[in-house]
């Protein structure tokens, strides 16, 4: 992989030839605000929270885009955090679920995006409320799935796809509703449980083995 | 014997046969042998004849006697006046309100001879299940010309036509064609997107019940152009008309050659199979049209991402074009790219196809040169606003479009002139609003379309969309808060800028356009408790 230079927020970078944006960024200890990004599975932009700013101005989901010798991109600027900020908000809103006693408080990825934009609970209290929480969804005898903290990163699908050639978990519903479940055969789940460690917010819930044996 | 055969034509687009064209044929027929008129005249049954607000329509060439409103009971009637020195039945003509006068053919109706039917010419002519008919029209003649041709001549020739693509985005056709051509490998395919799934809008629909054989033949040219021999026809599951009627003109085409191995000796061999949706808007979208003919759930893929022309179907090269933009192409193989490209304005070539409705005098389908102002499609054309009330706004391009107010009347229809005012060409919906509508309860409608279509899969289209549904709901009740104006308009600038496809990009519209050209509305809604037009019940 041949090496190259790209200007991160003012500051030459340096960069893997092959590599996304996102990737060079986060490497060089530049964060950018991330929630379905994975190191090893495909990106699919799918978060909108990624955007970064091009030297013309256009906004483009920086996990998707390779690094081109020479580019210039921000970070941060008014018209990224005009386009990001409301989409966090948002997520914010419709996650029922208080951080307190999540199993992912401390290492959850919402957590540092929020923090990083520096969210005000004020403009997120002027939102609407989102509709009633859903009950839990029992998914096999090693986990859960709980909707309501769900964010929709398709971590867990592209987890199993990676791993097991097809997933066996996809998305149902639709809107607001779309929600993760076993697509045929949840028998056939082989456990691995790579889609539990991998969910950024602790939305899939390991169950205790011993008990559930 | 009388001295000349007529055709009595019975529209039998899904509009009439809601209205009973069905069995208002088979009693045509009875009657016609009940009468033995069997030697005078013929019934042809045909697609959408574009008058929708007066069916079920009758037509007798060829002298073109329209009858409107037509129902059983008039058949003994009209059957009568076929005979030698019979009157015509004036109560089913057409009755103009300007010159006070029944209206003999359907060529002098305004309606109709404001229109230029270059699309729709076969549209209630012929009848679409029978390929003797399109024969006769000239059909499958720019077919037998395109295969003498090379396919870079067709591609040059569509290219120079300025033909842009009818789906919504107007990308040019000519140059999709020319990438995918140009992409390697010796599998290709050809869609024609079908998947018409706009409230209002019904054009798609029409051109396949009325003139099934002008698309297959456009999607043979490009296949012959690109390269493929494969094309499908994407149909939305709820158009039974439509999938049974192109199913029958694509078994006819094959029968007589125009599809299969060797068409018309050229040794090229193309085919086409329907592929009937399952009912989501957003499969209206490239990338999730694609996915779902591969059987997988319909998501738009993010940008940036290689062209459906590079990776398309299956992962091949595939050239996805909309109903209206394949039955373009015979036209334009016929006529040559200058006679097309003299139509329009500079950068809409060619003509335009609305589906006319609402709060208009005369509902249907219709087809205009690209730049006619809206003030002639829907004063001229549409016949203005029934009972005497005023205009208030018309919405183009469907959920993804904006609601345009008077004084965008003098607008040139074509896709940039659209985009600029903040709505959208779409794929042709066109929807009418009077004073009696009010702008804040439209632009909660069309948000409560989006956000039941979203996918899903991206945060600011599933959560924004529902958010924006739940202030305009809130707001026709009664419930606005101050400051929910610049909520609406900040969390429609975020998702236009952040959303995945462009079903979220362009969601906000309706509610962006009717705060830009109706912030009255929404304030007197907020701040009075007042809906201007008496609608919302909760605020009067």
């Amino acid at each position: 992989m041949s090496k190259l230079t790209i200007n991160i927020d003012g500051k030459e970078v340096q960069a893997k030839s092959g590599d996304t944006i996102l990737e060079t960024a986060l490497a060089a200890g530049k964060y950018i605000p991330h929630l379905c990004y994975c190191p090893g599975l495909k990106p699919e932009a799918l978060c909108r929270l990624c955007l970064v700013e091009m030297a013309d101005g256009e906004l483009i989901t920086s996990c998707r885009v390779p690094v081109v010798r020479g580019m210039v991109i921000k970070t941060k600027s008014p018209a990224i955090d005009r386009a990001v900020r409301p989409t966090v908000e948002l997520l914010i809103k419709y996650h029922h679920e208080r951080c307190a006693g999540c199993p992912a408080s401390g290492h959850c990825e919402l957590q540092t995006v929020m923090s990083h934009l520096k969210i005000d609970r004020k403009r997120v209290r002027r939102l609407r409320p989102p509709p009633a929480k859903r009950p839990i969804d029992v998914m096999n005898r090693c986990f859960d799935y709980d909707p309501n903290r769900c964010i929709l990163c398709g971590i867990c699908i592209r987890t199993c796809e990676a791993i097991h050639g097809e997933s066996l978990l996809y998305y149902i519903g639709r809107g607001h509703e779309t929600k993760v479940a076993f697509y045929g055969d949840e028998k056939k789940c082989e456990t691995c449980l790579k889609c539990v460690e991998r969910c950024p917010v602790g939305t899939l819930l390991a169950k205790n083995l011993i008990e559930a044996k | 014997m009388p001295e000349k055969l007529r055709t009595i034509l019975v529209c039998q687009g899904t509009g009439c046969i809601s209205g009973g064209a069905g069995q208002l044929q088979e009693a045509l027929s009875a009657e016609l042998t009940l009468q033995k008129l069997n030697a005078v005249a013929e019934i042809k049954h045909t697609g959408c004849h574009g008058f929708c607000q007066r069916g079920p329509l009758v037509v007798i060439e060829p002298e073109g006697i329209f009858y409107t409103k037509v129902t059983q009971n008039d058949v003994p009637d009209i059957l009568h006046s076929l005979r030698p020195g019979a009157p015509l039945v004036e109560r089913l003509l057409y009755y103009d309100t300007v010159i006070n006068q029944p209206i003999k053919s359907f060529h002098d109706v305004p309606f109709y001879y404001k229109q230029q039917r270059l699309v729709l010419r076969n549209c209630g002519v012929i009848n679409p299940e029978n390929i003797d008919d399109y024969l006769d029209a000239g059909g499958y003649k720019a077919l037998r010309k395109a295969l003498a041709m090379k396919p870079e001549e067709i591609i040059k020739e569509v290219k120079d036509s300025g033909l842009r693509g009818l789906g919504g985005a107007g990308f040019p056709t000519g140059r999709k064609w020319e990438a995918a051509s140009q992409s390697p490998g010796n599998v290709k395919y050809i869609i024609c997107n079908g998947d018409e799934g706009d409230p209002g809008a019904f054009q798609d629909r029409s051109v396949l019940e009325g003139d099934p054989h002008s698309v297959i033949e456009g999607m043979i040219i490009a296949g012959y152009a690109i390269g493929a021999h494969h094309g499908y026809a994407y149909v939305r599951n709820e158009y039974p008309f439509a999938v049974h009627r192109l199913g029958v003109a694509i078994e006819q085409a094959r029968q007589r050659g125009y599809l299969g191995k060797n068409i018309l000796g050229s040794k090229f061999n193309f085919d086409v199979e329907i592929f009937q949706g399952a009912g989501a808007f957003v499969c209206g979208e490239s990338t999730a049209l694609v996915l779902s003919i591969e059987g997988k759930r319909g998501m738009p893929r993010s940008l940036p991402r290689p062209r459906t022309t590079e990776v398309g179907l299956w992962g091949k090269p595939t050239v996805l074009n909309n109903v209206k933009t394949y039955a373009n192409i015979p036209l334009i193989i016929n006529n040559g790219a200058a006679w097309f490209a003299s139509r329009g304005t500079e950068k809409s070539k060619g003509t335009a196809i609305f589906s006319l409705t609402g709060k208009v005098v005369n509902s249907g389908l219709i087809e205009v040169v690209m730049g006619t102002r809206l003030r002639e499609i829907i004063f001229d054309i549409g016949g203005g606003i029934p009972g005497g009330r005023a205009f208030k706004a018309v919405q183009t391009g469907g959920p993804s479009g904006g609601c345009l107010p008077a004084e965008m009347l003098n607008m040139p229809v074509d896709f940039d002139s659209l985009t600029s005012a903040g709505s959208m060409m779409g794929s042709g919906g066109m929807v009418v609003m009077d004073q009696d509508t009010c702008m804040v309860d439209i632009a909660r409608y069309f948000l409560d379309f989006t956000q039941r279509e979203s996918c899903g899969q991206c945060i600011p289209c599933r959560i924004g969309t529902k958010q924006m549904f739940d202030i305009l709901d809130s707001i026709i009740k009664g419930r606005g808060k101050p400051g929910d104006i610049d909520l609406l308009l900040e969390l429609g600038h975020s998702i236009k800028e952040s959303s995945l496809c462009a079903l979220g990009q362009s969601a906000p519209n309706p509610v962006l356009s009717t705060i830009r050209y109706f912030r009255d509305e929404y304030e007197a809604h907020i701040f009075e408790g007042h809906c201007p037009a008496g609608v919302c019940t909760h605020c009067l």
